[in-house]
Parts: C-alpha cells; sequence; structure tokens
C-alpha cells in the first residue's frame, strides 16, 4: 500500500512540512526519485526550520512584576516615578539593572533583556490568556473561574507539546507547582493538557500527583500488578486493540515507564539533588520550581510552565519587590542560568521569564503601582537567544518603548521558530476552521544569536 | 515544487498498476476506452481541458486517464500532456488521439478567441486563482490580520476588498502596470522575491500568464453581475474503485451567460475520509486499503459539488436473518462494500455497553447474575425497556444535554444551573417528544430559576449566538462559518446567517434579583447585511421568508419551522446524535457538520430513521429501543481480517471513551465506595452532579467539558499518560480498595471462595464471568507468598479497574 498526503497541500505557508517530506520519501524509493533527490528535499526542510531550543522553561511572574524597579529603572525620573532602587552595574558594560537584582547582575552576560515588550490588555486574566496563547480571550476579565480557562485556544505550551511530542520518560508539558490558569490545551483536548504538578517541590513532603506508587505498594507488588494487568488484558477483549483502546496501551506503557523508569523517577525526585545545589536556587517555591524544571529538562520535557505570584502590587510595591518578591527569583533565575550553562544545556535550552503586564510607571497613593501592560520586560536566555544584550528601550518614565514595539504574538513566534516550529501551522478547531499557531507576530530578530 | 513533484511520482506509480491491471484484464475486455468529453471548445489562450478515459470492464469502470497515450494531430492548434490536459495553442480545430490497450478514440478540439480572447474578469479568472494557490486561506493572507501587511478575505469571499488589496493598498505597490512582469504580486507569487509562502504560481504557467495579461489590460475590477458561475459538475459523480488505484476527476462551471468550460485545474478538491481516499489539487483520486466511501468535494468560486468515490473488497459478505430494517440497510452496505461485520456481542458485554450507553452505569453484580443466568430469548430486548424506565436514564441523558445546551454555573449561576438540570432530567424521565422538548428551548419564557430552559437565553445572550449554538445543536448546520464569509463547504452565505438570526432579536431578558432574569418576546426586527447594508428578511436555513405578528412570536415562527414534519434538519440531526452515542460515531461525522458536501455513509438509514422518528411522534424512547434492538448495535468489538479498517460502516463496535463522570461512578461502584464529592450529600453520583464548575482533577484530566460550546466534541474522548497514571496510582483509588466498607473488605471478611471472589470481582467490573484461563490467573495472586486475602483482592480490582475492558465502554 502506497498513500500520499495531498490534501493538506496548500493549508500551509511554509513550502515543505516534514510529514510530506517523509512520506514523499517512502513514496520515491518506489517512485524512482533518486535517493540524492530525497535527501536533499529533506535537508531543505531541515534547515527551513533548525530547531535551536529543544525545550522551553517559562516563568511566568503572575500578577505582573514591576519593569522600572527591576529591569529598566530610571534614575532621572521624577520621585513619583522612578521609586527607591538605584540602578547598579552588571557584568556587561554599559548594562544596569535594579540593585535589588544582585546575583542576575554578575550573569547579565548571558542573558538577553527585551525592554519594549508592549500589549494593550490590562488585566490579568485576559493579559495572561493573551500571552500564554497569543489570543485575545472574548470574555471580560474576572469571570474565567474554570482551571484551565483558555477554553478554546491552546497554551503556548500545548502547541509545543503536539509538534514536538515525548523525548523521553517524562511528559512533555508539565505546569509547576499550580496550573498556570490559561495553560491548558483549549480545542487541542485533553491529550496535549499539560502534565500539572499541583504540589510545590519546595515542601519537604513534595511528591508528584499519581507517580509515586501509593504507600503501601512496594516495588515487588507494583511490579506484580504490573504483570497482572498485561496478562489479564491479554485474556480479556481487544487482544487486537483497534483505535482508542490501543492509545490507552500506549498511554499506560509510557505511563508504566514514568513511573518505573529510573530516569523520570530521578528527575522528579527533587530530595535527591545536592543540598548545596538546591540551596543555590533558594528553598523558595521559585527556586525550586525551577531546579526541578531543569531536571525535567534533562529528562527530555518539551516545556515546563512555572508559575509564582503574587506580583500584583497595588499597595507596598517597594517592600513587596524588596523583600517577599524579587530576592527568591533573582536567586532561582540566576542559578538556573549559571546551572544550565554549566551543564552545556543552556544553548539548547530557552528560559523565559515574565508576567502578564509590566506595573505603572506612576506610583499610587500606596505605594503601589498598578497594571500597566504597555511596557514591559521580558527576560530571555539560551536556546539560541543572545547572550548579554539588551534589546529595545523605554522612554524616559518606562511608560512606553521608543523602540519597535514587540508584542505578544512576535514573542510567541519567536519561542515557537526557536523551537524548529512553523508559527504559521495551522489545525482545524471544533469548528473546522483553521487556526494558526500565531496569528499574526514576526520573529524578533533582534534577540536572536 | 513540491506538489508537482509529488504528482509526477504519484503518476508514475498509478500507471504501472494501472499498466498492471489492464494486462491482466485486456483478455476479456472488447470495448474502446470512453473519454469525456467526446468534443470540446477551449475559449481564450489560459484555457484548459481535462480528460477523463474510462473503461468499461467485467469489475465495473476503471479509470485509464493516466495510463493512456495522448496525441493532438495538430499541434498549432492544441497540445495535450500525458495527464490528458489539453491546452491551447493557436485558433482552429484539431482532433486528439486517445490510445489504450483496448482501442483509440479521437476527440474533437476546437479553439476561440486565442488572438482575440475577452478581457480577463478578475473575479472570474483571478480569484479562483488566488484560492487554489491558498494565497487567501486561513493560514495565509486570509487571515483576519492578513500576512505581512497583505490581507484577503478568506476563500476570496469579497471581490471588491481582494482587488483593492492587489491593486490598491500600500499605495498600489504590488502591482506595476508599466512594466507587469516585475509586479511585486507576481514576483512574490512565483517565489522570484523572496516570499514566506514559497513559491504559488509557475513561471510561464498558465495561471501567470493569465494574471500577466490581466495586468497588461490594466489591471481592472469587472462589474460584479456580469459573469457569475451558478453551478459547477464534477464528473463522474460516483465510481468505484479498486484497491490502489485511482480516479481522475474533472470539474465544469456553468456560467451565467450559459457557457460551460472545464476548471479541473482552478478547482479545490477535498476528500471527507481521508483514510479512505485522498485527492491531489489536481483532482486525482487516490485509495487506500480502507474499506469504505468518501466524498470528494470540489469547490469553485463559493459553488461546491460532491463525487462519491467506493472502495469496495471483493470478499462475499454473509447475511444473516435479518428482522430490523435497520440491519437491511446497514447489511447491504456491508455487501456493497466486501465487509464481513464481526459476531454478536455476548452476553456480559452486551450488558456492560447498553447499561453504559443507556444509563451512564455499571450493572452491579446481582444485575449481571440475572441477566447471564436469564435463558429467556427476549432478555435483551426486556433489558433495554428496563433500562429506558429508569430514573439514571434520565440523569445521564440530563446530563449529555446539559453540555449541548451550555448549562454553565458560571454563567446562570447555581440557580439557573439547577433550573435547567432539573427541567432536562423531568423531559428524559417523561420521554417528551423531541418536537415539544425543541420548542420547549426555542420558545422558552419565565423566570430563569423556575424549571425550564429560559436561562438558555441568559447563555446565549445575543441574536447571533443564538442562532448560532441552534442551527448547530439542534439543525446540524455551522451557519458560524457563514457570519464572515461564505460557508466554505455549502451553500449557505452571510444573507442565510442573518435571516436565521433574526428569529432571536425580539428575546428579551429582565433583571429579577441577583440570580434571576425574566425572558419574554418583543417585536425584534430584521438585521442587516453587513456587506450590503439590506434588511435581511428572517427566513429559515433555506426557506422563505417568515411572517410574523401579533400573535406569533419569531422564536415560535422558528419553533413551527423547525418542527414541522418537512423540516429537512431537525430529525436527521437527533438520529445522528443518538447514533453517535449508541455506535462511537456518527453516521455523518462529525456529529453536528451535516451538509450535502460531508454525506452520511449510509444515507438510506439515516433517511430510514428520521422519517420513521418524526412517523412515531418524535418519541426519542421508541427510536432509542429500534436502534439498539438491531443486530448492527449489537456487535462485538472483535474484528476480523475483512473489517479491522473499517471505521465508518459500524461492521464492529468501536472502544468508546467513558465519559468522565461515567467512569468516576464505575470505579466507585466496583469498589463499593461512594466517591465523596466537596459540599455534596454522600451518596451523589457523579452523573448527577449539576456543578459543572465543581473543581476536580479527575473530571479535568478525563476531559468533562467545560460548557463552552454545543459541540459534543467538547468532551475529551481522547487518552493521556495523565489519564494512565490516576487509573494506576490515585491515592483516592486505594482508599478506596482499602476502605473498610468497600467491596474489597467484604469480600475478604466472606466466606467465599478464591474462585468465587474472582467471579464476584469479574462481575461487578467487567459484568461477566471470567474464563478459566482468567480465573486461574487470579486464583493464583492468592497463593503469591508476598500475598495475603486482603492484598490479593486489592490487587485483583486494581488490576481488573485498569484493564481496558474496564476503562472503556466497548
Amino acid at each position: 500500500m502506497f498513500k500520499l498526503s495531498f490534501s493538506k497541500q496548500g493549508q500551509f505557508c511554509d513550502k515543505i512540512s516534514r510529514r510530506n517530506v517523509l512520506t514523499l520519501g517512502a513514496t520515491s524509493l518506489l517512485g524512482g526519485l533518486s535517493l540524492p533527490g530525497m535527501l536533499q528535499m529533506q535537508a531543505v526542510a531541515a534547515t527551513a526550520k533548525p530547531a535551536r531550543a529543544k525545550s522551553c522553561i517559562f516563568l511566568m511572574l503572575e500578577g505582573g512584576p514591576s519593569h522600572i524597579d527591576m529591569w529598566d529603572l530610571k534614575p532621572n525620573a521624577p520621585r513619583e516615578i522612578r521609586g527607591p532602587f538605584s540602578p547598579i552595574s552588571t557584568s556587561v558594560p554599559g548594562t544596569q539593572i535594579s540593585e535589588i537584582l544582585p546575583m542576575c547582575s554578575k550573569i547579565a552576560d548571558r542573558f538577553t533583556i527585551l525592554r519594549s515588550h508592549s500589549h494593550a490588555d490590562n488585566a490579568h486574566q485576559t493579559g495572561r490568556h493573551w500571552v500564554m496563547t497569543g489570543y485575545k480571550p472574548n470574555f471580560p476579565d474576572g469571570q474565567a473561574k474554570g482551571i484551565p480557562f483558555n477554553e478554546h485556544y491552546p497554551s503556548i505550551g500545548s502547541m509545543v507539546s503536539r509538534e514536538l511530542g515525548h523525548r523521553g520518560a517524562v511528559p512533555p508539558y508539565i505546569e509547576v507547582p499550580e496550573p498556570l490558569g490559561p495553560g491548558g490545551p483549549g480545542f487541542y483536548g485533553p491529550k496535549y493538557a499539560p502534565f500539572t504538578i499541583e504540589t510545590d517541590p519546595v515542601e519537604p513532603t513534595f511528591l508528584v500527583r499519581d507517580l509515586n506508587v501509593v504507600e503501601g505498594i512496594d516495588e515487588n507488588r507494583f511490579e506484580r500488578r504490573r504483570i497482572l494487568l498485561k496478562r489479564a488484558n491479554a485474556l480479556g477483549a481487544g487482544g487486537r486493540g483497534v483505535g482508542r483502546a490501543k492509545t490507552m496501551d500506549t498511554y499506560y506503557e509510557k505511563a508504566l515507564e514514568m513511573v518505573t523508569s529510573p530516569a523520570a523517577r530521578r528527575a522528579f525526585n527533587i530530595q535527591g539533588e545536592k543540598q548545596a545545589v538546591r540551596e543555590r536556587y533558594g528553598m523558595t517555591s521559585i527556586g525550586q520550581c525551577s531546579l526541578l524544571a531543569r531536571r525535567l529538562v534533562e529528562a527530555g520535557s518539551r516545556f515546563i510552565g512555572v508559575s509564582h505570584g503574587s506580583w500584583d502590587t497595588h499597595s507596598d510595591n517597594f517592600t513587596g519587590h524588596r523583600k517577599a518578591l524579587v530576592p527568591p527569583t533573582d536567586q532561582a533565575f540566576s542559578a538556573l542560568i549559571e546551572d544550565l550553562d554549566q551543564r552545556g544545556m543552556l544553548d539548547e535550552t530557552l528560559v523565559v521569564m515574565m508576567g502578564e503586564m509590566g506595573r505603572t510607571p506612576r506610583i499610587n497613593k500606596d505605594a503601589g503601582r498598578d497594571h500597566w501592560s504597555m511596557c514591559q520586560s521580558v527576560i530571555l536566555a539560551g536556546g539560541g537567544i543572545k547572550r548579554g544584550a539588551v534589546i529595545g528601550a523605554s522612554d524616559d518614565t518606562a511608560s512606553y518603548p521608543t523602540t519597535t514595539p514587540y508584542g505578544v504574538q512576535d514573542l510567541l513566534f519567536t519561542i515557537l521558530d526557536l523551537m524548529g516550529i512553523d508559527p504559521n501551522k495551522v489545525y482545524p478547531d471544533s469548528l473546522g476552521r483553521p487556526v494558526p499557531l500565531v496569528t499574526g507576530g514576526q520573529r524578533i530578530d533582534e534577540l536572536i544569536a | 515544487m513540491c506538489t508537482r513533484n509529488m504528482g509526477m511520482i504519484q503518476l508514475r506509480l498509478i500507471s504501472i498498476i494501472a499498466f498492471l491491471k489492464i494486462a491482466c484484464l485486456s483478455l476479456v475486455v472488447v470495448a474502446a476506452p470512453k473519454v469525456s468529453p467526446e468534443e470540446f471548445t477551449l475559449v481564450g489562450p489560459e484555457s484548459t481541458q481535462q480528460l477523463v478515459v474510462t473503461q468499461d470492464t467485467a469489475n465495473g469502470l476503471i479509470d485509464l486517464t493516466h495510463n493512456a497515450k495522448y496525441r493532438s494531430k495538430n499541434e498549432a492548434v492544441a497540445v495535450v500532456n500525458e495527464r490528458g490536459i489539453v491546452r491551447p495553442v493557436g485558433e482552429g480545430i484539431t482532433e486528439v488521439q486517445v490510445s489504450s490497450s483496448t482501442g483509440t478514440k479521437l476527440i474533437q478540439v476546437r479553439v476561440q478567441h486565442f488572438v482575440d480572447p475577452q478581457p480577463i474578469s478578475f473575479r472570474r479568472d483571478i480569484q479562483p486563482i488566488l484560492t487554489k494557490a491558498a494565497c487567501n486561506s486561513g493560514g495565509c493572507h486570509g487571515k483576519a490580520d492578513g500576512q505581512n501587511g497583505f490581507k484577503l478575505s478568506l476563500f476570496g469571499f469579497d471581490d471588491e476588498s481582494d482587488f483593492a488589496a492587489v491593486v490598491k493598498a500600500s499605495r498600489g505597490r504590488r502591482i506595476n502596470v508599466a512594466a507587469p512582469e516585475v509586479s511585486l504580486f507576481l514576483l512574490k507569487a512565483t517565489g522570484e522575491l523572496p516570499h514566506g509562502g514559497g513559491r504559488k504560481i509557475e513561471n510561464g504557467g498558465l495561471w501567470y500568464a493569465r494574471i500577466l495579461r490581466w495586468l497588461r489590460e490594466g489591471a481592472m475590477l469587472d462589474e460584479p453581475n456580469e459573469l457569475v458561475t451558478t453551478r459547477i459538475e464534477i464528473f463522474p459523480t460516483t465510481a468505484s474503485i479498486r484497491h490502489d488505484s485511482g480516479q481522475q476527476l474533472q470539474v465544469f462551471a456553468i456560467d451565467s451567460d450559459g457557457t460551460k468550460r472545464c476548471v479541473t485545474l482552478e478547482a479545490e478538491f477535498i476528500s471527507n475520509a481521508t483514510d479512505i481516499a485522498e485527492v491531489d489539487s489536481n483532482g486525482l483520486v487516490q485509495v487506500s486499503t480502507v474499506p469504505g466511501e468518501a466524498a470528494i468535494l470540489a469547490r469553485y468560486r463559493g459553488q461546491v459539488s460532491v463525487a462519491r468515490m467506493r472502495l469496495p473488497q471483493t470478499e462475499d459478505v454473509r447475511r444473516p436473518m435479518l428482522t430490523n430494517p435497520i440491519d437491511t440497510l446497514v447489511w447491504d452496505r456491508f455487501s456493497l462494500l466486501g465487509i464481513q461485520p464481526s459476531e454478536l456481542v455476548d452476553d456480559g458485554d452486551f450488558l456492560r455497553r447498553v447499561y453504559l450507553d443507556l444509563i451512564g452505569t455499571l450493572p452491579t453484580v446481582e444485575e449481571a447474575r440475572e441477566f447471564l443466568s436469564d435463558r429467556s430469548l427476549d432478555k435483551r430486548e426486556k433489558l433495554i425497556d428496563n433500562l429506558l424506565s429508569r430514573p439514571e436514564y434520565a440523569d445521564f441523558w440530563a446530563m449529555k444535554w446539559a453540555d449541548i445546551l451550555r448549562v454553565d454555573r458560571e454563567r446562570i449561576q447555581s440557580n439557573g444551573t439547577i433550573a435547567m438540570t432539573r427541567w432536562l432530567r423531568s423531559q428524559f424521565a417523561n420521554n417528551r417528544p423531541y418536537d415539544e422538548f425543541v420548542t420547549d428551548v426555542i420558545t422558552a419564557s419565565g423566570s430563569t430559576v423556575s424549571e425550564s430552559p429560559a436561562a438558555f437565553y441568559v447563555v446565549h445572550n445575543d441574536a447571533e449566538k443564538l442562532a448560532r449554538s441552534v442551527s448547530q445543536a439542534f439543525l446540524g448546520v455551522r451557519i458560524e462559518c457563514a457570519q464572515c464569509h461564505h460557508h466554505p463547504f455549502e451553500k449557505w452565505g452571510q444573507q442565510d446567517y442573518f435571516a436565521f438570526a433574526g428569529f432571536f432579536t425580539g428575546v428579551k431578558q429582565k433583571k429579577m434579583g441577583a440570580q434571576a432574569q425574566k425572558i419574554g418576546d418583543g417585536p425584534g426586527q430584521d438585521l442587516t447585511h453587513p456587506r450590503t447594508l439590506q434588511k435581511v428578511p428572517t427566513a429559515g436555513l433555506g426557506a422563505a421568508p417568515i411572517m410574523v405578528g401579533e400573535d406569533l412570536s419569531r422564536r415560535a415562527a422558528l419553533a413551527q419551522w423547525m418542527t414541522q414534519p418537512e423540516n429537512p434538519f431537525l430529525a436527521r440531526m437527533l438520529i445522528n446524535r443518538l447514533w453517535a452515542h449508541y455506535f462511537g460515531r456518527g453516521l455523518a461525522d462529525p456529529v453536528d457538520d451535516m451538509r450535502s458536501t460531508n454525506p452520511a455513509s449510509n444515507e438510506p438509514l439515516l433517511n430510514m430513521l428520521a422519517e420513521r422518528f418524526v412517523e412515531e411522534g418524535f418519541d426519542v424512547k421508541k427510536i432509542t429501543k429500534f436502534i439498539l434492538t438491531s443486530r448492527v448495535y449489537q456487535l462485538s468489538v472483535e474484528v476480523n481480517q475483512s473489517n479491522e479498517l473499517d471505521e465508518q460502516n459500524f461492521s464492529h463496535a468501536r472502544w468508546k471513551a467513558m465519559p468522565a463522570e461515567v467512569l468516576l461512578d464505575a470505579i466507585s461502584q466496583a469498589t463499593g465506595v461512594n466517591e465523596s464529592f466537596n459540599g455534596w450529600p454522600d451518596g451523589y453520583r457523579a452523573i448527577q452532579i449539576w456543578d459543572n464548575r465543581m473543581p476536580n482533577y479527575f473530571f479535568r484530566i478525563f476531559g468533562k467539558p467545560q460548557r463552552v460550546s454545543v459541540c459534543e466534541c467538547e468532551r475529551g474522548t481522547e487518552p493521556s499518560i495523565a489519564q494512565a497514571l490516576h487509573l494506576m496510582n490515585a491515592p483516592e483509588t486505594m482508599t478506596k480498595l482499602r476502605s473498610r466498607q468497600g467491596a474489597v473488605r467484604r469480600l475478604v471478611e466472606s466466606n467465599l471462595s478464591e474462585a468465587d471472589i474472582v467471579d464476584e470481582l469479574y462481575l461487578s467490573t467487567l459484568s461477566r464471568f471470567p474464563v478459566a484461563e482468567e480465573r486461574e490467573l487470579m486464583v493464583s495472586v492468592f497463593e503469591e507468598p508476598a500475598s495475603n486475602r486482603q492484598t490479593a483482592v486489592e490487587d485483583i480490582l486494581w488490576t481488573l479497574i485498569n484493564t481496558r475492558e474496564f476503562v472503556f465502554n466497548h
């Protein structure tokens, strides 16, 4: 039997889809196209979308971190805008960041600050929906109560999961320590949903839901059960297993692999990490989540979404940033980048740290800063991103970008592109309408090394 | 580039196979090949004609188009390529000689207006190119924001704006009338300048020539009504194709001036069943080894037509005694397609299936024992009757319809959710005739907190949302697509969309306290077409405008139109929904996308069931019983060599995903421990929980819908790793296994023998007795040195809950 895939031809913007190349490869041997010719076609497809990043760690600072107090200080702005923090020098001559980020300042030569991110949704839920899916939601802010709340459009993690799939014993898309809100699969369905670790790795009792065999079931007993299940399935209906049942069989195999494979268990067993390393990341939620993320990347996960809150500092913004919010983040982020780099993983691991918005330049009456989506700093590292660059700039009060503003779609486009995924790829939604992974948006070339 | 290369490879392959076939068949074949068309005229220099060559054989018609030999008698008038495509070269008349191993045919070709062609029409000649080359597709320039600054209307539904985008936008930079060859429009399309979409049009080809001539003629836009294509014809409309073979299609456009011209190269082709047959962009259909029928849609200038390509197997199908008219029609299909269906399902699996399908509940051990020991011949029928009268039937179907009608606490609060759920439950408990049920939904009025479907109008709070949901949920028409553009696969356009939405313009909502609204009717008005700005008279889909007046609200008029026996949509949609529920796939698939271009896999069956349903007074239980007592419903999931690839003809039962609620209830029942839902009294079952927003990990990973869409597809049915992990390792399940009140403890403490315990466990999970080998396997668990009676029973029940027989409805 031979089979050619034509029906999808012309629906995509890219010239040669991978699937077609593979199908073509198979048929051409029969049809007479020379092997070198086929290899050449494969090379075209391969070089069309080279993957710079194999995995992505996405640190979501929920609530909106204050860009003007962290990454984009305006020491010459009036008092009611600049705030109490002073800029300090970094390991990159000429680049300054806030004094509350001392650890990041020492490794500034390894990440890049994008100071001209800007979008026009000033609310938490709707803004986060936009940031995580690339699509503006059609519900008003504050009305989404379900988890996940991206009911229609898939999140970036689900897109990556769908396109890249498994690379090891761990799930391709993982959320920790709680669901990201709009991190769900949308119309892709549960198959591309994140595996959500709803406990915090900083807890001494940290256990991944359903991964560890229940108390009282030792390895021997689990192994006995595994064999028993295999035999019972073999004797029962569906030996030839077609359709969903067959798919479920393969998921059972993968799940068993997760439970039994040393690689997967090791990845999740953060307690097994050297104490010094754990402490370098910080015994905090974001610290241990970042460390877990690194371990999951090692085990083959494609996209790890870490949520960290709550950055919504309408009052006491400065105390909040100086004490509770920034120090653990400074420590975790710098440790993550250093650790990845030391292990030679940084070049193929993309790290993105951002919130759904920045915060208002003008300080309010409660010493707080309010929502400000028109200007935000996004921190990126590894996976094909320049090292030590500052891209874009904002005006005197960090209110608006003065260089090309880059929006949500540009950022998602860039992430997918770096991961070797065509952002223009289209899937039909439940109505059969074609939905591109990213609508609009262009690669932010300035970011790319 | 890719398309062409692949096309060539494919052609070579087809010719080799076809050649082999002809070589074998030629001994018995005598007739000369048939060529369509037998004579034709090519008008203008960029026209083409695709020939289709067929041969009558003992085994039916076969396609020879791609292995016949073609020769033009006068290459100064017309040339023909090896694919049978004829192209004009100069004015005059000539003949094309078509030869196959069985004979030769001469086809007269006339070429007119080669030197004095009519000016190019943007609407007729350019737009189809932009569509066919996918320039205006949803992934490219047809996106809402366009692509890189160049925006076309999706599928080219708006000629004026597309003309402006090409010719005028960006200060006219895309075209250069003075030097047409260097127009950006052409350079990008041919890939001579970097183009994200790559090369879409071949430099020097016919499309190139046509665009170039249009630019040379001044890049004008013709008048809107000058050259309308009134319909398209596809040839052949049906064909039976043998495995690993193909069929070339031909598409003709019939214009308003009566001309008929070949547009095969400009039409788009889409197969509705790519696992059975795929079609390439030139209209060449290729089949796989999966038996069945694919509908190939051809689309050109908004007109659609369908060819049905059948792929039979050669098997002789045994026909058992069939008494149910459903089975007669189903077995007709099996015979036609040469598919030998599976055997009848045995009692235990039938019992489990019909419980799960009808009442979303597992049979208890006692129920299973009783049914299995019953020796009467009509016990399956009696069981169906019994289940139809169970209260769980109402619970389960109320849950299903609450998904469809989007009974969502987030939108209608607890009171509205309870009101609608109660109303739904009483509809199914009382077997309300479906036409009355629909009328109640369509005309619902009064308080949203009293038992009624009134809150449907809070969930859908404007006329257009209502039109979209009602059309999809009750009529199976995805009219939503026609909101912004002509439906790409159907006749529906914006006119139809706004005509239908007009029914809901009178809906009035009045606030009555914190959680209640009152729904009523005002006069309403006809809606305005967003492009023509004309009022669109309110009308049912494809129906004449309605008259509304004092004594008839707009919604009441809609309900009348929907529920009249002649309505072409309502009964078919419900039948398809029921069929999809019981068989895991609709007769038309997807379940709520019913259109002439997506025909049912068994149209006579769908028609018969829909007619019968109407004749029997829209009696849902009666038609349900009729379906479930058929032989086809009672086939096994176990496949044979003949039917294992069949997906669309119901020759074997499917492995259906259990809804999250049903699976959770099944685990609770099998372990003998109720699930406790936060804030709910003990004993509530998951299928009874009206609160669709209750946080629950199990519901989330097993795909319980959030009720944001009327599409049943919102319910996740695909398995995942998280599900497998949860079924194996969830502490909640472990707790149930170990519970002092649970089934395990009861069995451990009983004085039943080990074999009897195993029987009990099989009955409680799989609703059947174990076979000898299974019993032996499970009894051996007790003998493990590391086991005791408690752990052995835990392990066996754990194992059974994790078998695919438990996790799926089969």
